[in-house]
């Protein structure tokens, strides 16, 4: 303000000096934002090529000397800069658009520190808590989904759930490739506890109340993230938490309501021909094997044609065999979120304040499953002296949950499983009152299976979390270049879960309890210096250095009575074995001694430096991170902006960071077994550690260029990256002759390259204040796993499995392939077939996919109209395959539509018999078998070759056509291409106009209409959603029986005073 | 700042530094798991999970019980059609090598650095019979190379006969170890209950063992070892022995075939081993079979069913396998009296060892019979049938058809003597994939191919094909 101020002290000298050369004119007006027609004070209105300039008064009335012809600047922060030419008329007023790219854009870098966006010498894209709060997810992950490139966020199943994030591809083979979420400057938890305890389990960062979030910052790789060290190499999602000052006024009151609606988005196309049973017959006695094929979990009996037929809820009599289309579609419910908050904010010379409440129930598409979530949150600024600063953050999450879904086709806890081995005839109205009088199960099987709505209010997974994260912040400006500051911050919370399984659930006669809980904690304290000085009036030097202390420890208590003693009452007490229990403690400290430094030059040229060095506890020795970028604002530093280009910027950099390895890899132990009565047993680890252990080292390369041409309505911003990460951590399986069954690898190395493409556009903007934007982000990742050991024996690192399919990384390979049984081909690559017609597995698993995709994109479009505003995102991955045990499973099952063709006649079943030995071809379905055999009209031939070369003519019956193709064994014909496009988000706003709101004495009040996943304009995956995790790991791709997606729609209300 | 402080400066961060790194390692001690191992503890751990492994239900209930007729499947039928789960013959594999080998080769390393020969003895005992258990499975394995992650990454496989003939080297070297220290002992002992001439008994037995499975092959190894016994006394387990058995216990320490009953339904008792009972009356038939539960007589099922036809022969008509070992504290025998009897019986006959075969086979069948709680007149009937009295030129149908009603139940050792036998005559499994044969021996897990590629194929090449099919070594017949 200094430098304007100046310049508004010489004006009257320099207006006489214009005065005196040529004939000047006097120009004024209004300066007015297009967007709310709000005028704008202090905006800049300078004539273009001079030195002459003023600022608008707080009317945004301005009035300025200029010639005719001249072109009038006219900038002020958020705004694009405006450029007018001065004609006859004496009055211009000027309109100002929104500034899509703010040339003195300020953006948060690592280790929250603020830095002008031009100044980078990386990509980092960033998100403002509009994007975040209208989103209304949940899960503060998916609002991320297609907004930003090279980001690729995975969906959790159903409404609740995890979510996984990675950016630009995977670095780490085996490790969390998931970035480093950091809450105002302090590493916050995003784990994923109890992975493998068949409930998909929230990922932690979900605690976070999405309407305290002022901004979040995506440093996309490790040219961005280096200042995080070891921790870098995922990139970082910086979050900036709302705070007094983004209140207007002095105090403001904002109440946000809102209620969202989840329906699935897809349920398996279900056959409703053929009902419960084996070979076409069925009749049920007790369920379990009794009667007529009656334990059998399958649809490949009789004709649902009224036939009857015995069936589980008639007592032995024979009653109508229908089907019930409806069956598994009626047992989901409709989900909802409900979502209100409240926040009071303020600001005064001495304090900043923020205080907000926000209360989250969530109701999920499963009968009883839910989670309700309270978060508090407190951000103050007290500005002690002019030079002493003190900043608190408190929040403060409870989560609580009766009941969460299970996943993973577990049968103990599963309903999908169920549903995909079911009789199609069975109607789940009749299964609502699933206890018998006695307290045993009702159900329409009981070889396998509970009854589904047993499994969802009996078999429940209750959950308790409290977490508070917190943090304290002291500067001090020691003088006018140099600040100190001090910040503290804690994350902590304890996680309780208790999992029933009640009397008589099926497999589990005297059922279970346990109680799983953890306390997870880290705590950094860090130490900055900072000093700003300009050097001359060409070069700006900002250093900064400093040093961290973080103390992380996670601990978990498991305890299990195995089978209940009495049933009903879940204690641990009420055992009738010894107690199954462990737990674990695990601990880490890491002191970091860090710097940066970034020089500029004439506000132009940048050079970027950061240096960190790490000693883990982890780890044997200490290591050395560094990185170098710079920047070079082209467009001012030849002077070619214009009209036309409104910024040319070039950047690049180096850096090298790291991937710390889990406390205690270091040396062998001998855990204990379950005692042998009272005999303890102690037994040797199968996994050899490393004492020499590294950590992953990734070196990455990044270029790009931003441009902005006519006043910035159109953008680009192109990165290409390349990252080399070696020393990859592998727990790798050694052959078990070994002795072990795995030792700790430290090599490997996993190449990543790719480019990131983001266009940004203003198609048409009207003088009515008419705007349309559109946002296009394009992001190709390429890997390759390039080794994976030293000694060459390893050949596939398994990162998930399903049955007999895997996700490996394999080298040579893009990362992430699935790797599973294939069809055996001749060498013209013919499927062969054996003797009886089924098609041959070959003997070798192959690569069958690639989970990872090609590329990722999306289309953002918004437009808005004085209030009104309607956004609507499109986002697409190509390219990437995935495996489905939906479509594996329900097929072999028998109760997908798609086993329809070939099961009768009119379904294009073959006629044919049995001989004895084989099944014989007949030419038409009025044909008579030979000695009187049965003729059968459900017959199918596998389009196949035989070993010798001809032509398959075998024929199946049609259930075994599709139990063989779709075997257990042979994956292949289960995976699919998973790429899709999505309807992932539909908004629409308005906001009252202003008039209106200051008469009911309010600020602001902002209606908005949100869908999520609404959609699909293209998928080639039937029946499943090709978006699906059950976890936030590395073996993705698999679908195993996760819930089905939902969409959701939603309404919101948000009133500030 | 002064120069000459420099020096000084650098000596408080190097004090500072190291201070720091040493609270890092106090730091990174495992507080979860002792990295010091307890010898007694060890040799618990091994007996009991190596020998749920030889009970459990990978090697025995998915694999070879169903090989040998002694059970069949009623539910999830294609294990009995030879179609093995890949899981259950990987497991086999790991669970001996990971937690066997392992635990017993840092047991034997305790015994030394501990001077504690007790448990070198039990240690090279134990290792012994779990190679040679994986040898007769899957012929040659990896052996003298074998437990040394530090050398070698992916060990080379060794022949049958170089695994045996270290086997009997190694038990030799055991019992030598138990005669020199008459006053070791051992802790931990589920197994022998820390009785050390038990032990010795047991090692004696594994050596005779041995020596009749390479028979054979190699007749004058064999002679050679039984002549060794007889010069060490001929110490074998006598009647009213301890033998080697492992005592289950109640929920959770129960039987692997008593855990498997508590929640699962998938087996029943074969027909082969019915008939069998049936047609010799054998006395043992209510032992070994379960009434069906709905009544009626004995009803064994097929081998090999589809599930349809399986599923279609009703779980509560058939029989299931009886209660003495599907209770949760049925023992689990490794080595017995009645085989030691056996052992010796056929050794006598082949002229390996010094005795009169026809009444060694008469004393190892009343003590099958025995240890069922079945003495007096039903044995003399039983003995004095045609189809069971001795007949030294049908010796390996006797002998083959009563060892394996004898071992009813443990699938691996009778698997592994019908194969070497060559009777009692089974009929393979009624829809069976290989080609109307039985398997004769376990593939290699699928791991091997991934992660000991070389060594496997050098291992193939030499056996034969990795097939159920391809005979072992010790099989000639």
């Amino acid at each position: 303000m200094n430098y304007f101020r100046r310049l508004l002290c010489l004006l009257p000298g320099l207006l006489w000096l214009q005065q005196s050369i040529a004939q000047e004119v006097r120009v004024s007006g209004v300066v007015t934002s297009r967007a709310d027609a709000q005028r704008v004070p202090g905006a800049i209105v300078r004539v273009k090529g001079t030195n002459i300039g003023t600022q608008t008064d707080p009317d945004g009335k301005y009035s300025i000397n200029a010639h005719e012809k001249d072109t009038l600047q006219v900038t002020s922060l958020g705004f694009e800069p405006t450029f007018v030419v001065v004609g006859s008329n004496r009055v211009i007023n000027i309109f100002l658009d929104n500034s899509n790219r703010k040339l003195d854009e300020v953006v948060v870098t690592a280790l929250g520190i603020s830095r002008e966006k031009k100044s980078l010498g990386y990509a980092v894209q960033e998100l403002k808590s509009k994007d975040i709060s209208e989103a209304k997810e949940t899960n503060l992950v998916n609002a991320l989904a297609g907004k930003i490139a090279g980001v690729q966020v995975t969906n959790s199943q159903g409404n609740l759930g995890s979510s996984r994030i990675v950016i630009r591809g995977e670095t780490s083979i085996a490790g969390n490739n998931q970035p480093l979420f950091v809450l105002d400057g302090v590493p916050v938890d995003n784990s994923q506890l109890g992975v493998g305890t068949g409930r998909d389990f929230a990922n932690a960062i979900s605690d976070l109340n999405p309407d305290d979030i002022a901004a979040i910052s995506v440093l996309k790789g490790p040219n961005a993230a280096a200042l995080y060290g070891s921790r870098a190499s995922g990139g970082v999602i910086v979050i900036k938490t709302k705070t007094g000052k983004d209140t207007k006024g002095g105090m403001g009151v904002t109440v946000n309501s809102g209620v969202t609606m989840d329906k699935l988005l897809i349920l398996p196309d279900f056959q409703n021909s053929y009902g419960q049973g084996t070979g076409g017959q069925f009749s049920y006695k007790d369920g379990k094997g009794g009667g007529l094929n009656d334990g059998v979990d399958e649809s490949w009996g009789p004709k649902m044609d009224g036939r009857l037929i015995p069936q589980f809820f008639s007592n032995g009599e024979a009653v109508p065999f229908v089907p019930h289309p409806n069956n598994v579609k009626d047992f989901y419910v409709t989900g909802y979120t409900m979502n209100n908050g409240l926040s009071v904010g303020g600001t005064s010379e001495k304090i900043d304040y923020r205080f907000s409440y926000n209360n989250t129930k969530q109701q999920g598409i499963l009968p009883n499953t839910g989670i309700s979530r309270n978060t508090f949150a407190a951000s103050n600024t007290f500005r002690l002296t002019p030079k002493l600063t003190l900043s608190t953050y408190a929040n403060y999450v409870r989560s609580a949950a009766d009941n969460l879904p299970g996943v993973d086709g577990r049968r103990g806890n599963s309903v999908t499983l169920q549903f995909i081995w079911f009789g199609r005839q069975v109607d789940v109205e009749k299964l609502k009152n699933y206890k018998n009088p006695d307290g045993t199960d009702f159900n329409w099987n009981h070889s396998y299976y509970s009854n589904p709505y047993w499994i969802q209010n009996e078999n429940t997974v209750g959950l308790q979390r409290n977490r508070f994260l917190g943090n304290a912040r002291l500067s001090y400006e020691i003088n006018s270049w140099l600040t100190a500051a001090f910040r503290i911050g804690t994350d902590y919370y304890q996680d309780r879960r208790k999992y029933r399984v009640a009397y008589y659930t099926n497999g589990t006669p005297f059922g279970s309890y346990t109680e799983d809980a953890y306390a997870v904690s880290e705590t950094n304290g860090e130490f900055t210096l900072n000093a700003k000085k300009k050097l001359g009036s060409d070069f700006d030097i900002d250093v900064l250095a400093g040093g961290n202390l973080r103390t992380n420890q996670y601990e978990q208590n498991y305890q299990q009575a195995p089978r209940l003693a009495i049933k009903g009452v879940y204690t641990l007490n009420n055992s009738r074995d010894p107690l199954v229990s462990y737990n674990i403690l695990n601990r880490q400290k890491v002191y970091s001694g860090f710097a940066s430094a970034q020089v500029g030059f004439r506000n132009y040229a940048f050079l970027n430096l950061t240096a960190r060095n790490d000693w883990s506890s982890t780890l044997p020795v200490s290591y050395f991170y560094p990185s170098v970028n710079a920047s070079l604002v082209l467009s001012e530093a030849l002077h070619i902006q214009g009209d036309a280009l409104s910024l040319l910027k070039v950047r690049g950099g180096w850096a090298q960071v790291g991937k710390d390895t889990d406390p205690y890899q270091q040396v062998n132990t001998y855990p204990f077994n379950t005692p042998f009565g009272s005999q303890p047993l102690m037994t040797v680890s199968d996994k050899y550690l490393n004492k020499n252990i590294k950590p992953e080292i990734t070196t990455s390369t990044e270029v790009g260029i931003e441009a902005g041409f006519f006043h910035n309505r159109a953008r680009v911003d192109v990165t290409y990256y390349n990252t080399l990460s070696r020393n990859q951590i592998l727990l790798a399986d050694v052959s078990a002759s070994t002795g072990y069954l795995k030792k700790l690898l430290n090599s490997g190395e996993l190449k990543n390259h790719g480019i990131e493409v983001q266009l940004g556009g203003t198609p048409y903007i009207s003088r009515s204040g008419f705007r349309w934007d559109v946002n296009v982000n394009y992001a190709r990742n390429v890997s390759e796993v390039l080794s994976l050991d030293a000694d060459g024996f390893l050949n596939n690192y398994v990162l998930g499995s399903s049955g007999n399919i895997q996700v490996i990384a394999t080298k040579g390979q893009r990362y992430g392939a699935l790797f599973g049984g294939a069809y055996a081909r001749d060498s013209e690559g013919h499927i062969l077939v054996n003797a009886s017609g089924r098609p041959q597995i070959d003997p070798n698993k192959k690569v069958l996919g690639y989970f990872t995709p090609k590329w990722t994109g999306s289309i953002n479009n918004s437009l808005s109209f004085k209030g009104f505003s309607l956004g609507f995102l499109i986002d697409t991955k190509q390219g990437g395959s995935i495996w489905s045990g939906t479509n594996s499973t329900g097929m072999g099952t028998g109760v997908l539509a798609a086993t329809m063709p070939g099961r009768d006649a009119e379904n294009g079943g073959l006629p044919y018999y049995y001989d004895g030995t084989k099944n014989v071809q007949l030419p038409s379905h009025d044909a008579t078998a030979p000695n009187g055999a049965v003729v059968k009209h459900d017959g199918i031939i596998f389009d196949g070759y035989t070993a010798d070369g001809k032509k398959n003519t075998a024929i199946l019956s049609a259930q075994d056509y599709y139990k063989a193709v779709y075997s257990s064994s042979l994956n292949e014909s289960a995976v699919y291409d998973a790429s899709f496009i999505k309807l992932r988000e539909i908004k629409i706003g308005y906001m009252l106009p202003q008039s209106l709101v200051q008469k009911w004495g309010l600020q602001a009040v902002n209606i908005a209409l949100v869908g999520r996943n609404l959609g699909y304009l293209s998928k080639h995956t039937p029946n499943i959603d090709p978006e699906t995790a059950f976890n936030t790991g590395n073996g993705q791709g698999l679908e195993t029986l996760q819930i089905p997606t939902t969409r959701s729609f939603g309404f919101n209300l948000n009133v500030s005073f | 700042m002064k120069k000459w402080l420099i020096p000084f400066y650098i000596l408080v961060a190097a004090v500072i530094f190291t201070g720091c790194r040493k609270e890092l390692d106090r730091i990174n001690i495992n507080p979860n798991e002792p990295t010091v191992p307890e010898p007694e503890y060890l040799l618990a751990n091994g007996i009991k999970s190596n020998v749920d492994t030889y009970w459990g239900s990978d090697a025995t209930m998915e694999t070879s019980l169903l090989y040998v007729q002694y059970w069949a499947k009623i539910q999830y039928p294609d294990p009995d059609r030879y179609i093995p789960a890949s899981t259950n013959i990987q497991n086999v594999w790991n669970n001996f090598y990971a937690q066997g080998i392992t635990d017993f080769t840092t047991l034997i390393q305790l015994g030394d650095s501990l001077k504690q020969p007790g448990y070198k003895a039990t240690g090279i005992i134990m290792r012994s019979w779990i190679f040679q258990v994986l040898t007769d499975l899957y012929g040659d394995i990896p052996y003298t190379q074998a437990g040394k992650i530090e050398t070698y990454l992916t060990p080379k496989y060794d022949s049958q006969k170089v695994v045996y003939n270290g086997l009997l080297a190694e038990l030799k070297e055991a019992v030598a170890i138990i005669d020199a220290n008459p006053t070791a002992s051992v802790a931990g002992d589920s197994l022998l209950l820390g009785n050390m001439q038990g032990w010795k008994k047991f090692a004696n037995g594994l050596r005779s063992r041995i020596a009749l499975r390479i028979a054979d092959r190699d007749a004058i190894t064999a002679k050679k070892v039984f002549d060794e016994l007889a010069a060490e006394g001929n110490i074998f387990f006598k009647e009213g022995d301890r033998d080697a058995r492992l005592n289950y216990l109640t929920s959770p320490s129960q039987n692997p075939v008593g855990k498997n009953r508590e929640t699962r339904n998938d087996y029943r008792i074969s027909k082969t081993v019915i008939d069998y009972l049936q047609a010799y009356n054998d006395p043992r038939l209510p032992v070994y079979a379960a009434k069906p539960a709905d009544g009626g007589p004995y009803l064994g099922v097929t081998n090999g069913l589809t599930a349809d036809s399986a599923s279609r022969l009703g779980f509560s008509k058939t029989s299931d396998v009886g209660s003495v070992f599907t209770v949760s504290q049925a023992p689990a025998p490794l080595f017995t009296y009645p085989e030691q009897l056996f052992i010796l019986a056929e050794a006598a006959q082949r002229g390996l060892y010094n005795g009169d075969a026809a009444e060694l086979y008469k004393a190892a069948i009343r003590a099958s019979f025995k240890q069922y709680g079945i003495t007096g007149n039903p044995v003399d009937d039983y003995l004095n049938q045609g189809s069971v009295k001795y007949d030294p030129a049908n010796y390996k149908k006797l002998i083959g058809e009563q060892k394996w009603l004898a071992l009813f139940s443990e699938g691996i050792e009778a698997f592994t003597e019908w194969r070497r036998l060559d009777y009692p005559q089974l009929k393979p499994a009624y829809t069976g994939v290989l080609s109307g044969k039985i398997p004769v021996r376990f593939t290699y897990p699928s791991s091997e191919q991934a992660l000991n590629g070389v060594n496997y194929k050098a291992a193939v090449a030499r056996q034969g094909a990795d097939l159920l099919t391809t005979k072992v070594w010790f099989d000639v017949y």
